[in-house]
C-alpha cells in the first residue's frame, strides 16, 4: 500500500519557505504566467519548424481545451448554483464528522455516530431531557412501577406513524425488547440494559408491560431504538448479524423519528436525511439533514469555512481557538459525558482460580500507595497544558454533567495538588526515601520502576503527554517511572494480562450511571474493569443501588460508592475533557446544550438539535431559550459570486486561448495541407 | 543455392523454427502463470496467519469506552465467528475464499466483498488517473530533459519534480485544498475540499460524472504531482544511458532529423524500465492511497484496509489485502508476458 514519503524536516521546511516565496510575491505569479505564455510560443514555433505531427495538432489543442473546459465547467456552475433561488428550495443542514457510522442497523453499531443516525431515524421509548439527561416522555407518556419493582408499565402515545404510513403502537416496543431478550445476534447492544427483564408484552396498543425477576433501577431509561415489527419480524436471526438497515432502491428505511434516512451506506461517507412532516414532536424547522465524514479534522474545518458544511463535529481545541475570532462561526468546547482517568493494576487474578497474574508493581496494589499519588496530580496544569484548556479538572468517576449522581470530595478530602502532602502519606504509608532519594517499599526493598503505559493512538497525544506530566511529579515525589506506549488494541491485551503498573484512557458515562459503577465490581474482572478492583463493601452497594426504587436513597448510595472508588484510588479521574463543535451561525441558529448549561451542541442524548436547529434568518429569539445559540451575521457574502465570475473568466480566458492555439496552427500548416 | 533449389525444405526448416517459438512462448507463459497462481495461493494463507498475530480483540476494541458486559462480548464473537479456535477459523476461511465469499466485515457488518466493490471505483478513479497522468508528463519530461541534459528545461523539470516528490502528499493536498478550494487572496476556491460528490449530484448522469471530475481534479493533481519524479528519473536516466549509443550516431549520419532519433531510434531502446516501473505502479492502484484519500476524504481501498488496522477487522484486512496482492501479481504477469514479447532473451 502507498503511504505519505517521509520528508527530511529541514527540505521540508524548505520547500514551505519556497512556497510561501511564491505565493507571497505576485510579481513572481506573473513572471511564471509569462512563462507558460512564452513556452506556449516556444511549443507552436518549434512545431511549425519541424512539421511533425502537424495533422494531429488541431486535434490534440482541442482535445486539451475540452479536458480544461469539462475540469472548469461543473466548478463554475456549482459555484454559481449557490444563488437564493437555488437554497430557498430546500434547507439542508450539512454536519461534519471525523469518524463514520459503523452501522445504521441499531442492534449491531457501536460508533456515537451510529447513535446519532439512530436518533434521527428511530424514536426511544424514553427520551433524556437537555437539562440534565433525565428520563423524559418519549413513545411512551407515562409510566408507573409496582410497589416491588417487578412490573413497570408504560403508557405509549397513539397516532404515531412509522413514515410507510403503519400506525406504530406497543406491539412495535414489545416487538424490539423482545427482539433483544432472545440472544445472539440481537444481544450484543443492548442486553445489559434489560437485566431482570422476564418477558415483554403489549396487552394492547398503548400499553408496554415489562415483567422482572429483580427490580431494575436502570428503568425507565431504555436507550434502545424502537424499530418496526412489520419489517424487522422477516430479518431472521442469520440475516440480523449482517443486515444493514439502509435504504434500497431509493426507498428509504421505515423509522418514526424527525428524520428519514434516505441515502447512504455503513462506511459510506456521505449520509442523507429527509424531515419527517409528520413527527409527532413537532416538525424540523430544516427540511434535510447530511453528514459528511471527513477523514481528518483539518479539511472538515476549511470546509466549515468554505460553507461547504454548516457544522463541525469533535475539532480540536486550537481549531476552536482559531474559529472563534471567524465572522458568521460560533465555536465553543462542550461539556460531555466523557473522563479521562490514570488507573492503575490493582490486583490481577486469574478469574477463575483467584490466583494472582501478570506482574504489577507491588506498590501500586496497595491503596495507601495509590492514594498518596492523588495528591501529585496537578489538574490544573493538566487541563492547560495537555488539553489547550479544553476540559474540566476530574476528582470522581460521575462527571459534572450528571450533578444528580455526581459526589463532589469536600475540601479536606478532595486530592489537591500537594507533593508535600504526598510525601508525607507516602512516609506514613512506610514508602520511605532511601539513602539514594528514591522511596523504598515499607519492607526496604526498592520500588523499581513503575510502568506508565499510554496509548500512541490517542487524539492529539493527550494519553502520552498526561502520562509524561505524571511520571515528572513521581519523581519529585522519589519514585523512578518510565512512560511505555502501546496502541489502543495491544493495551487492551496487556491490561487482561495484567502486565501494567497504570495506564491513562477513558470512558463515556451514560446518563444512568449503572453501568460505569458496575464495571468496577469484583464481577467484572477479566470483561469490563480494566483495574482488576474488588471490594465486596462496593459490590454489595452497587447490588443495592441496582434494585432501588427510591430516587433520593439511591443517589446518596452511588455517591458513596464514588467516595470509597475516590479513597482506594483504583482510577485517579484527571480531566473531563470537552468537545469541540463550531457551527455556521450565519446560515443555521438555535442549536441548545445538553446539559445545559455549558453541554455539546450535537452527538446529545436524543436528536433535539436536529428539531430545534433553524435557519438563522427564521431564528428569530429562539422561542425564548436562552441558553440557544443566536444567529450571527454573515461573513463576506460576496465570496461565492466573486468566485463564481473570476472562474468564469479563466474559463473564457482558456476558451480564447485555446482557440487561437488552433487558428495558428492552421495558419501555420495551410501550406503544408495545401 | 541449395536452399534456393529446395524451397520446401526451407519452408520446412522455417514451419520448424516458428512453432518451436511459439512453443517456448507457451511454455513460458505457462510457467508464469503458474507461478502467479503458486504466489496467489502463497498470499492466501499467509493473508491469515499474517493479521491474526495482530494485537488486540475486535469486540473489546469496538465497545472500548462504555459498559459491555462478558455476555455480550460473547454474543459478539459467537455472532462472528471470533470464538472459534484458529485452525478452524482458518478452514472457514480457505472454503469461504475458495467459494467467493470474503466473509463479514467485523466493524461494518455487511459483506467484506460488498464493502470492496463500494470502494473500488473511488480507488481506480482517483489512484488510476493520477498513475496513467503521472505516467504521461513524467516519461514526456524525462525524454525532453534527458535530450538537452543539463540544459534549463532539464534543470526545472528535475528540481520541481524531485522537490513535489520529496514533498508529503498530505500536505501538498493541505496546501492545495487552502489555496483552490478555500480562496487565496485573489484565487477563488473553485474546487470542494474533499469528498467525491455533491450531496444532490446525480450519479450517471453527465452533471454527475463532471461533478465527481470536478471534486476528483485537486486529488489527481495532489497524485500526478507526487508520482511525476517515479516516471521522469526513470524515464531520464535509462535515455541518458542510451545517448551515447553507436546507433544513434549511424541514425544521425543517415542524416535523420533529431526529432526523429529520438522518437524511433533513442526513446524505444530506453523504454523497457519505465514498462516495468508503469506496469507495477498499475498494479498497485487496487491498494489505494492513504494520505490522499485521507486528506480529500475519499473513500477508497487504502483507507479501508488502514482503518481495519484498528478494529482489528480480520476479514477486511484479508480482504483488501488479497485485492491489492492480486492486482501486484497480475500487473507483473502482464509485464513479465509482454517482456517475453518485447525481448526473446528472457524467456529462456
Amino acid at each position: 500500500m502507498r503511504t505519505g514519503r517521509v520528508v527530511v524536516p529541514p527540505l521540508g521546511s524548505q520547500v514551505l519557505r519556497q512556497l510561501w516565496r511564491r505565493v507571497t510575491h505576485p510579481g513572481v505569479g506573473i513572471g511564471a504566467r509569462h512563462a507558460v505564455l512564452a513556452m506556449l510560443e516556444r511549443l507552436t514555433s518549434r512545431l511549425r519548424r519541424t512539421g511533425h505531427g502537424s495533422q494531429r495538432t488541431p486535434a490534440r489543442a482541442l482535445a486539451a481545451a475540452a479536458l480544461v473546459i469539462a475540469f472548469l465547467t461543473p466548478g463554475i456552475a456549482l459555484t454559481g448554483s449557490s444563488t437564493p433561488a437555488a437554497a430557498a428550495d430546500k434547507t439542508t443542514f450539512t454536519v461534519g464528522f471525523v469518524s463514520e457510522v459503523d452501522s445504521f442497523n441499531p442492534f449491531l453499531g457501536f460508533q456515537s455516530e451510529s447513535y446519532e443516525a439512530w436518533a434521527l431515524t428511530y424514536d426511544l421509548m424514553i427520551n433524556y431531557s437537555m437539562k440534565d439527561m433525565s428520563p423524559e416522555p418519549g413513545l411512551a407518556t407515562k409510566w408507573s412501577t409496582s410497589d416491588n419493582g417487578l412490573t413497570w408499565t408504560f403508557d405509549i402515545r397513539s397516532g404515531v406513524k412509522w413514515s410507510d404510513g403503519q400506525p406504530l403502537t406497543a406491539r412495535d416496543i414489545a416487538f424490539t425488547y423482545n427482539r433483544v431478550l432472545s440472544g445472539p445476534p440481537w444481544s450484543t447492544n443492548w442486553a445489559s440494559y434489560l437485566k431482570g427483564v422476564t418477558s415483554v408484552t403489549a396487552p394492547d396498543a398503548t400499553h408496554v408491560v415489562l415483567k422482572l425477576n429483580k427490580p431494575n433501577s436502570v428503568l425507565p431509561l431504555l436507550p434502545i431504538p424502537i424499530v418496526p415489527e412489520h419489517i424487522w419480524k422477516n430479518v431472521s436471526d442469520s440475516e440480523a448479524k449482517s443486515y444493514s438497515a439502509e435504504p434500497k432502491n431509493g426507498q428509504p428505511v421505515v423509522g418514526s423519528g424527525p428524520f428519514r434516512f434516505v441515502e447512504g451506506t455503513a462506511g459510506g461517507s456521505t449520509y442523507r436525511f429527509e424531515k419527517n412532516p409528520d413527527y409527532w414532536g413537532g416538525t424540523p424547522h430544516i427540511d434535510e439533514v447530511v453528514f459528511r465524514i471527513y477523514k481528518s479534522a483539518d479539511p472538515m474545518v476549511q470546509a466549515l469555512i468554505k460553507g461547504e458544511i454548516d457544522f463541525a463535529e469533535d475539532i480540536s481545541p486550537l481549531q476552536v481557538k482559531s474559529l472563534q475570532g471567524q465572522p458568521g462561526i460560533t465555536a465553543h468546547n462542550g461539556n460531555g459525558v466523557l473522563f479521562d482517568e490514570i488507573a492503575f493494576n490493582t490486583g490481577s487474578v486469574d478469574t477463575k482460580t483467584g490466583k494472582p497474574i501478570g506482574d504489577p508493581n507491588p506498590a501500586v496494589l496497595d491503596p495507601k500507595f495509590r492514594q498518596a499519588l492523588g495528591y501529585a496530580i496537578d489538574h490544573d496544569q493538566l487541563v492547560r497544558k495537555v488539553y489547550q484548556g479544553a476540559g474540566l479538572p476530574g476528582d470522581t468517576i460521575i462527571p459534572p454533567s450528571y450533578p444528580n449522581w455526581k459526589w463532589n470530595p469536600p475540601p479536606d478530602q478532595a486530592f489537591s495538588f500537594d507533593l508535600e502532602k504526598a510525601g508525607q502519606l507516602l512516609d506514613a504509608a512506610g514508602y520511605k526515601k532511601g539513602s539514594d532519594g528514591l522511596r523504598t517499599m515499607p519492607d526496604g526493598s526498592p520500588i523499581g520502576t513503575i510502568r506508565l503505559a499510554a496509548r500512541s493512538d490517542s487524539s492529539a497525544d493527550t494519553s502520552v503527554n498526561t502520562m509524561d506530566y505524571f511520571k515528572e511529579w513521581l519523581a519529585d515525589l522519589g519514585i523512578k517511572a518510565e512512560v511505555v506506549t502501546y496502541t489502543s488494541g495491544r493495551l487492551t491485551e496487556v491490561i487482561l494480562d495484567g502486565n501494567f503498573d497504570a495506564f491513562q484512557w477513558d470512558w463515556y458515562v451514560e446518563p444512568d450511571p449503572d453501568g460505569m459503577l458496575n464495571i468496577m465490581t469484583c464481577g467484572q474482572r477479566g470483561g469490563s474493569s480494566d483495574s482488576w478492583y474488588c471490594n465486596k463493601k462496593y459490590d454489595a452497594l452497587y447490588a443495592k443501588q441496582h434494585s432501588e426504587q427510591d430516587l433520593a436513597k439511591r443517589e446518596a448510595e452511588v455517591k458513596q460508592m464514588q467516595q470509597i472508588l475516590y479513597t482506594d484510588s483504583p482510577y485517579l479521574v484527571t480531566v473531563y475533557p470537552t468537545t469541540g463543535e463550531a457551527v455556521r451561525s450565519d446560515k443555521f441558529a438555535c442549536f441548545q446544550p445538553q446539559p445545559d448549561p455549558g453541554g455539546v451542541w450535537l452527538v446529545q442524548y436524543g436528536a433535539h438539535n436536529y428539531i430545534n436547529a433553524r435557519p438563522a434568518d427564521q431564528a428569530g429569539n429562539c422561542d425564548g431559550v436562552a441558553s440557544a445559540i443566536g444567529a450571527t451575521k454573515a461573513a463576506d457574502s460576496g465570496g461565492a459570486s466573486s468566485g463564481f465570475w473570476i472562474g468564469a473568466g479563466i474559463a473564457v480566458v482558456v476558451l480564447i486561448a485555446a482557440g487561437g492555439f488552433v487558428l495558428i496552427r492552421r495558419r501555420s500548416t495551410v501550406g503544408e495541407r495545401e | 543455392m541449395t536452399l534456393a533449389t529446395n524451397p520446401s525444405v526451407a519452408e520446412a526448416a522455417e514451419e520448424v523454427e516458428t512453432s518451436r517459438r511459439h512453443r517456448s512462448y507457451g511454455r513460458y507463459v505457462l510457467g508464469k502463470v503458474l507461478g502467479s497462481l503458486a504466489s496467489l495461493a502463497f498470499v492466501l494463507v499467509v493473508n491469515f496467519f499474517l493479521f491474526r498475530v495482530l494485537p488486540g480483540d475486535p469486540a473489546r476494541n469496538l465497545s472500548r469506552g462504555r459498559f459491555v458486559s462478558k455476555g455480550q462480548l460473547a454474543a459478539f464473537n459467537k455472532t462472528y465467528g471470533l470464538d472459534q479456535s484458529v485452525p478452524q477459523q482458518f478452514l472457514t476461511y480457505l472454503n469461504n475464499t475458495l467459494h467467493g465469499d470474503l466473509g463479514i466485515s467485523i466493524k461494518y457488518r455487511v459483506p467484506v466483498s460488498q464493502l470492496i466493490l463500494d470502494r473500488l471505483w473511488p480507488t481506480l478513479l482517483l489512484v488510476g488517473t493520477s498513475t496513467i497522468l503521472a505516467a504521461i508528463i513524467g516519461v514526456w519530461l524525462g525524454i525532453r530533459g534527458a535530450w538537452k541534459r543539463g540544459g534549463a528545461f532539464d534543470k526545472a523539470s528535475t528540481g520541481t519534480s524531485l522537490t513535489l516528490y520529496s514533498m508529503p502528499e498530505w500536505w501538498l493536498g493541505l496546501l492545495l485544498i487552502a489555496v483552490f478550494a478555500v480562496g487565496w487572496g485573489p484565487i477563488p476556491g473553485i474546487f470542494p475540499t474533499g469528498g467525491l460528490h455533491s450531496v444532490d449530484a446525480q450519479p450517471g448522469t453527465l452533471s454527475g460524472v463532471l461533478d465527481t471530475a470536478w471534486h476528483l481534479t485537486l486529488p489527481v493533481i495532489t497524485l500526478t504531482l507526487a508520482y511525476l519524479a517515479d516516471y521522469s528519473l526513470i524515464m531520464r536516466s535509462s535515455l541518458l544511458d542510451e545517448l551515447g549509443e553507436d546507433y544513434l550516431t549511424t541514425a544521425r549520419a543517415k542524416g535523420l532529423r533529431d526529432i526523429v532519433v529520438r522518437n524511433r531510434h533513442a526513446v524505444p531502446n530506453a523504454l523497457l524500465p519505465t514498462t516495468t516501473v508503469i506496469a507495477l505502479s498499475i498494479g498497485f492502484v487496487v491498494s489505494g492511497a492513504i494520505t490522499i484519500e485521507t486528506v480529500f476524504s475519499i473513500p477508497g481501498l487504502g483507507l479501508l484496509g488502514v482503518d481495519a488496522l484498528e478494529t482489528p477487522d480480520f476479514w477486511v484486512l484479508q480482504g483488501t489485502f488479497m485485492v491489492a496482492s492480486a492486482g501486484v501479481i497480475a500487473a507483473n504477469l502482464v509485464a513479465n508476458l509482454l517482456y517475453g514479447l518485447l525481448d526473446p532473451r528472457v524467456r529462456t
